[in-house]
């Protein structure tokens, strides 16, 4: 068929927007990185239906979108049990209607489409940024009624594969984390309570950050503190004393001291973490931290199908 | 020189926090020039620079740039913008009473004044502007505004900044500018980058 191939919106869902692996090289203007929180469900989701891992999906949240396919289409969901075939190719015929409706306990998952979303590039990205209403589909989260382009699907082959990767589980979720660049700024009892604490994760939290409920770390002085350039995953207590963990749609500058920084390897099971969980920090070595990612690489490259 | 995640490192200067950013927008200068494998970005910020990479990065020799900096000014002469500003910001005559000034003989001097984009960051395109004399230094508003209208141009601490778009904000508000900081249609996108020259017009 000659019209456009691409993904009705019929239902949104609670947060569903238009993500890739995130916008660099303009932090210094205030762009945020966004991209997806969950980059090795978009990574491996893009590679079952034969794309490039960076191609551009739907993140959704909580609740999915239910969706109406125009032209014949392979959708791949990945990092949460959303839809009929979680972490499998799903191959969908032209008119037929998908429902990502939610999944017990399920958080957040990348809904890959063979050939990637058509949204235009922009700043080399075609990650939403809310916070300055650009990127994605028109800068926003979808709503009933959106049409999503989809670029002509590549002709490499479907992978047979199934992507399952690490659930939050029953108990408390560890993360692994090293030394923030102000610990020295927290005293040794507030120390200890952050690394000793089963943290909560509120509701409150988004794209931007994890916000974390447990014993105050102590009143931090902020109002003087000068302001430096942010990272993913840096955990900084607010003036209240409270932890949040930042995440890919933080602002690229903060003021807050970093006690600690969550290992970069362990993000992506966060981002599969619901509000009300408990996790707490496992303290390790910066060097550790990046022998792991070397390692997730690994796994990722031998991952069935991909690039040796 | 400090580790803020596995390919990350924070590069901090001393000294008083404008000339502390003058030494980081060096930096972050030098560093995106030096040609350095593995460069992802690098963030000047109030007196930090961040320095994204990859695991091709040398971390080893991003040392030097926090230890010894070039003394010199910087290569090009810095661009100079005139910002039509007006004066009707909600917390004008705050702003000046607690200057000891009437809003008038505020803004006279606010006219006079030389500003220097110090960092971007908060939300694209806003920019932190040093040059306010102390006795214009101002706390920011105890509780925030939900939205603060696109361009204004507000105070706190030692800056003054001016709001790309609306956004929830805690500045003193001074007036407004129709000048669009950032536009996707633009070339480039961003009105300013760190080290330009700025000043107020009424």
């Amino acid at each position: 068929m000659t019209d456009a191939r691409g993904l009705l919106v019929l239902e949104p869902g609670v947060l569903t927007t238009v993500q890739d692996l995130g916008r660099y090289g303009w932090a210094s203007f205030g762009v945020p990185a966004a991209g997806a929180l969950d980059e090795e469900a978009l990574r491996l989701a893009n590679r079952l239906v034969g794309n490039a891992e960076s191609a551009a999906a739907l993140e959704i949240t909580f609740q999915g979108p239910v969706l109406r396919t125009a032209g014949d289409l392979d959708l791949a969901v990945a990092g949460g049990a959303f839809g009929p075939a979680p972490g499998k190719v799903l191959r969908v015929a032209d008119g037929e209607i998908v429902s990502l409706a939610s999944a017990p306990g399920a958080t957040r998952a990348i809904v890959a489409v063979g050939g990637g979303i058509d949204v235009p590039l922009v700043l080399g990205s075609r990650s939403t940024c809310v916070s300055g209403r650009f990127g994605g589909f028109q800068g926003r989260r979808l709503q009933r009624g959106d049409f999503l382009a989809v670029f002509p699907a590549s002709s490499a082959p479907l992978l047979e594969a199934s992507a399952d990767l690490t659930q939050p589980g029953d108990g408390d979720v560890v993360l692994r984390a090293f030394a923030g660049s102000d610990e020295g700024e927290f005293d040794t009892a507030a120390r200890a309570a952050f690394w000793r604490t089963r943290w909560k994760i509120l509701p409150e939290s988004n794209r931007m950050g994890l916000r974390l409920s447990g014993p105050s770390l102590g009143l931090v002085e902020t109002a003087s503190r000068a302001s430096e350039g942010t990272t993913r995953g840096t955990v900084q207590v607010t003036a209240d004393g409270h932890p949040i963990v930042l995440l890919g749609e933080r602002p690229t500058t903060g003021g807050y001291p970093k006690i600690a920084v969550v290992a970069a390897v362990d993000l992506d099971l966060l981002a599969r973490t619901p509000p009300g969980r408990n996790l707490r920090f496992e303290r390790i070595a910066v060097t550790e931290a990046r022998r792991q990612l070397d390692a997730r690489e690994a796994r990722l490259r031998a991952f069935p199908g991909g690039p040796t | 020189m400090k580790e803020a995640g596995e390919f990350a490192w924070l590069l901090a200067f001393e000294g008083e926090e404008a000339e502390a950013n003058e030494a980081a927008r060096r930096a972050a200068a030098a560093i995106r020039t030096s040609g350095m494998p593995g460069l992802v970005d690098v963030v000047p910020a109030a007196r930090t620079v961040l320095v994204l990479g990859s695991p091709e990065l040398p971390a080893s020799r991003l040392e030097s740039f926090e230890a010894e900096l070039p003394r010199t000014g910087p290569a090009v002469a810095p661009r100079r913008h005139e910002i039509r500003m007006t004066p009707d910001g909600a917390d004008l005559d705050e702003i000046a009473s607690r200057s000891g000034l009437s809003p008038d003989a505020f803004l006279e001097v606010f006219a006079q004044l030389d500003f220097t984009v110090g960092f971007l960051g908060f939300s694209p395109g806003f920019a932190y502007l040093y040059g306010l004399p102390k006795a214009f230094h101002l706390p920011r508003r105890g509780t925030p505004r939900a939205v603060v209208p696109a361009g204004s141009v507000a105070l706190a601490g030692p800056y003054v900044g001016i709001y790309p778009a609306p956004t929830p904000g805690g500045w003193n508000l001074l007036g407004r500018t129709q000048r669009r900081l950032f536009d996707l249609r633009a070339d480039p996108p961003f009105l300013f980058v760190p080290g330009d020259r700025v000043r107020f017009r009424l």
